[in-house]
């Protein structure tokens, strides 16, 4: 097995903010062979922009934790000291084009002395070379020469695009990072720009990392495919298994919510909005929306409560849930359940139980409790263990505990 | 706009050259100006010919006074007798203010030296001005006033050959006169204007300013000197002042406004363009530094902004101006020292600020760019256009103080600045109206402040310019 151009392991990278740390890349960990690609493929603010930052040491202020490995050519560069950070890896061994290149771009520069910048920042060499450079770079992308002359403003979208990734290819990188590169883009020009990857990955013996929240222009463009959720890798594998048969349930949901033309079939959607990455989940991080979420998933005791009362108020279901005159989490597997006072306690935890099993199968979140005990004067009910589920399997990994039930 | 001001400022000095400046605070050279004169084209709301001034110049000169000189002796007496003739056509609608005789004389003994003045008329009437001994001797100048404006004593000479004349003529007695213009404690409570009576038709009119009808024709001085040894000579011209005087009219010194106007410009685009680019440029890249680095250096620059912004800078001005007279350049120094941090700094550092999140200073720093590279590459060059535009509508700040310093008084005391004018003018009060000026003196308040106005204005609009140009909006298409 070739050694990996790029190995990153468990990278983190965590930021202050007023209302807590933001887990934004929390153990990421993925290995990229010379000459591959990988598509990071998540919804938005699930982590891969932060991703791509902590690969490339781009940090704001507010870092708070960032830590992890980074392998590139052999060597952890996270040991490096800025300077020789700044010297080895930036763009002369990984360059980025940036989300939205459409303000990547220095409006009072003209585009060819753009271009050449990183040369002249690297090497210090003479403008009128570093401009002929430039206009080779801007010939690679298929952009004529005296669009070097011209200013950002005077460009198409696509033609700025370009010029971004001419930019990124000047000090000839081995990895390149592609941060949703086509997001602004009509389908045609998309399409054109993917194509103009494909060649310069070919031409120029180059690795991509593609980010990007279209499914379909990742299996264009991917040898690897990893799914990010809260900060997190969920599923990384070969794209040729990971779209056709997806481990992960959130990778499942992915796929099937992507519209197709001509179907009969409404694209399905996922339930619920990504979690807040100042205080993400725990257990599985996706089992709030998992429509196969089971006992392990690790529904905690306040998020029980939540749910309870979601059912309490839906005019469908209020009937169902036994009467509640209040609930208290315990500790954070445990709650309290105070009945309305008609019949006894132990009545009362009758039904609960009778509701847990009838409904659990609709209701997922029923799983997840362990006993029902009769108290005094209240209810109290266990839930299963929390804990993350680990990343399962070698070459194709992915972190559910269904894998781990059904062995796969 | 701005493109005539500039031309002006260029051409300013290339037309007045500086000397005429340098020679503005010297009275003795504006004396052939007369003083508080109305621009000449005024003369177009009175719809009459207004006097010019006419310059008769001194024997010897082309056109000047015509001379006879002899010398001889009498029993062993030297006697030097000298005739100074010139006469000049007045052919304007009213009378000059104010008619002037400067004699050099070379005499040796100074009892028995003697002048004796004739004015003669178009009608064929001669007045026997004075008789006088010159009281100093070449190359100073005897000035003897005809008309003497400033004169109240009824001893005046002039006042008493007119008066003399008048009577011989029949034209009034002296009963008529002493009422007419009666005196009181020896002084003319209303002076005869004797240019009037010089100049006017021999009428009844001639006794009333009011009435009295302009004599046109020709008008000529006589002079005869008369002294006692054989090297005595002498000389004479004489100066008709008219009430109108070029472009831009004169001052109380009868000094040419328009060479102070025009030099008003170069000096307030200079002062403006000089202190605005100063400070403006100063305060941008502090207060980019200030953005950028931020941390420490952020809190520095911006406290020390803050407090800045709380110094009153004009009443140091003042302070300053009133201890040490500060020249233009000083001032200028001064102003921009107490600008190097300010409401720009502050501007900027926000728009620093804003530019710093941009994505193309984050691509900058991923492929290495160092940070003071971003700055002045990346940074500075966005912030510039906004710089620009606060250059341009700084620019009036400045000529406005300096401005307001010169009109109290307290500007370059050497320079005529638009406020320095201003200033003259205030203390000598030209917009109060008078008998003689019932529209007051608007000439010396209106053109310095036209000029001022009209700087300002056209930097304000240059500045809007900017900003038009500058607007995103507007500048994508
Ligand atoms: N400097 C920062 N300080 C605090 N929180 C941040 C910072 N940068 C990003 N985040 C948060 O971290 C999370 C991950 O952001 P990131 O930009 O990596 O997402 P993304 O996957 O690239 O999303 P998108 O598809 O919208 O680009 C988001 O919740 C975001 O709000
Ligand atoms: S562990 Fe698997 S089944 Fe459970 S919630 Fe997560 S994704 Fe769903
Ligand atoms: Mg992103």
């Amino acid at each position: 097995m070739p050694l990996p151009v790029l190995d990153v392991k468990n990278l983190v990278l965590w930021y202050r903010t007023r209302k807590g740390p933001v887990h934004a890349v929390d153990d990421i960990s993925f290995a990229l062979e010379a000459g591959q690609t990988i598509a990071l493929v998540g919804e938005s603010g699930s982590g891969k922009t932060s991703t791509a930052n902590s690969i490339l040491r781009l940090l704001p202020k507010n870092v708070l934790r960032y830590e992890g490995e980074v392998v590139f050519d052999g060597q952890d560069v996270m040991e490096f000291d800025n300077e020789e950070f700044r010297k080895v890896v930036r763009w002369r061994g990984i360059s980025m084009v940036f989300q939205g290149a459409m303000n990547a771009l220095n409006p009072t520069t003209r585009v060819g002395s753009q271009v050449a910048e990183p040369l002249i920042v690297h090497y210090d060499i003479d403008r009128r070379e570093a401009a002929d450079q430039a206009i080779e770079a801007l010939g690679k992308v298929g952009l004529s020469g005296d669009i070097a002359r011209r200013y950002p403003h005077e460009l198409s979208g696509g033609m700025k695009q370009r010029v971004v990734i001419a930019m990124s290819l000047i000090l000839k990188p081995k990895v390149v990072i592609l941060d949703e590169p086509t997001s602004a883009l009509d389908v045609m020009t998309q399409t054109n720009i993917i194509n103009l990857l494909k060649d310069l990955k070919n031409t120029e013996h180059l690795s991509y990392i593609f980010i990007t929240h279209d499914l379909g222009l990742a299996s264009e463009l991917a040898d690897l495919v990893g799914i990010v959720y809260a900060g997190q890798l969920v599923e990384v594998g070969p794209a040729e298994g990971v779209f056709v048969r997806p481990k992960h349930p959130y990778t499942g949901k992915l796929l099937a919510s992507v519209p197709r033309l001509r179907s009969e079939a409404a694209p399905d959607f996922i339930p619920g909005v990504p979690p807040d990455l100042t205080d993400p989940p725990p257990g599985c991080r996706f089992h709030l929306r998992c429509p196969v979420s089971f006992e392990k998933c690790g529904w905690s005791a306040p998020e029980f409560i939540e749910q309870v009362k979601l059912l309490q108020i839906s005019e469908e279901t209020k009937d169902k849930v036994p009467a509640i005159e209040a609930m208290k989490a315990k500790d954070t597997q445990t709650l309290l359940i105070k009945p309305v006072a008609n019949g006894t306690i132990a009545e009362f935890a009758q039904r609960l139980t009778s509701f847990i099993a009838q409904d659990q199968e609709t209701y997922r979140f029923l799983k997840s409790v362990e006993s029902v005990q009769s108290k005094a004067k209240v209810v109290e009910v266990k839930l299963h263990e929390a804990m993350p589920p680990p990343l399962i399997g070698a070459d194709w990994r992915a972190s559910c505990w269904l894998l781990e039930a059904g062995g796969s | 706009m701005l493109g005539f001001l500039i031309l002006l400022a260029v051409f300013v000095p290339i037309l007045a050259p500086y000397n005429v400046v340098q020679a503005w605070n010297d009275p003795g050279a504006w004396t052939n100006n007369p003083k508080l004169a109305a621009p000449e084209w005024s003369e177009i709301f009175s719809g009459k010919h207004l006097p010019r001034t006419i310059l008769l110049a001194s024997n010897g000169e082309p056109g000047g006074f015509d001379k006879v000189r002899i010398s001889f002796n009498v029993s062993g007496q030297t006697y030097t007798i000298v005739v100074l003739r010139k006469s000049f056509s007045f052919q304007f609608d009213t009378f000059p203010s104010e008619i002037k005789l400067f004699m050099t004389a070379v005499f040796g003994n100074a009892t028995g030296t003697q002048i004796r003045v004739f004015w003669d008329r178009p009608d064929g009437q001669e007045i026997h001005l004075f008789d006088g001994n010159p009281s100093v001797r070449a190359p100073y100048e005897n000035t003897y006033s005809l008309t003497g404006p400033s004169f109240k004593d009824p001893s005046y000479a002039v006042y008493s050959s007119v008066r003399d004349w008048l009577i011989a003529k029949n034209v009034t007695n002296q009963t008529e006169w002493a009422s007419l213009y009666p005196t009181s404690g020896g002084i003319y409570q209303n002076p005869p204007q004797t240019q009037t009576m010089l100049m006017g038709r021999l009428n009844r009119t001639i006794l009333d300013p009011e009435t009295a009808e302009v004599l046109k024709g020709n008008y000529s001085f006589r002079i005869e000197f008369s002294g006692f040894t054989p090297t005595d000579d002498a000389n004479a011209r004489a100066v008709v002042y008219g009430t109108v005087f070029g472009l831009a009219g004169t001052d109380y010194e009868g000094r040419d406004l328009l060479v102070a106007l025009l030099w008003g410009a170069p000096v307030a685009l200079a002062f403006g363009v000089a202190g605005a680019l100063a400070s403006v440029l100063i305060q941008t890249i502090l207060g980019a530094i200030s953005g950028w680095y931020g941390g420490f250096i952020d809190e520095f620059v911006q406290r020390t902004a803050d407090f800045y912004l709380i110094i009153p800078t004009l009443p140091i001005l003042i302070l300053l101006g009133i201890l040490y007279h500060l020249g233009i350049l000083l001032i200028l120094f001064v102003l921009v020292v107490f600008g190097v941090v300010g409401a720009t700094t502050k501007v900027v550092r926000s728009i620093v600020l804003q530019v710093k999140e941009e994505q193309f200073i984050e691509a900058a720093r991923s492929y290495g760019a160092s940070r003071s590279r971003i700055l002045f590459r990346y940074i500075l060059p966005r912030v510039m256009p906004y710089t620009f535009a606060l250059i341009a509508l700084t620019v009036p700040a400045f000529i406005f103080l300096e401005a307001s310093l010169s009109f109290l008084g307290l500007g370059d005391p050497s320079l005529p600045t638009w406020g320095h004018i201003l200033g003259d003018a205030y203390t000598q009060g030209a917009l109060f109206a008078s008998r003689a000026y019932p529209t007051g003196l608007w000439w010396w308040v209106f053109f310095p402040a036209a000029g001022i106005i009209f700087t300002t204005v056209a930097f304000a609009l240059l500045g809007y310019a900017f900003d038009k140009v500058l607007n995103p909006r507007l500048r994508e298409q």
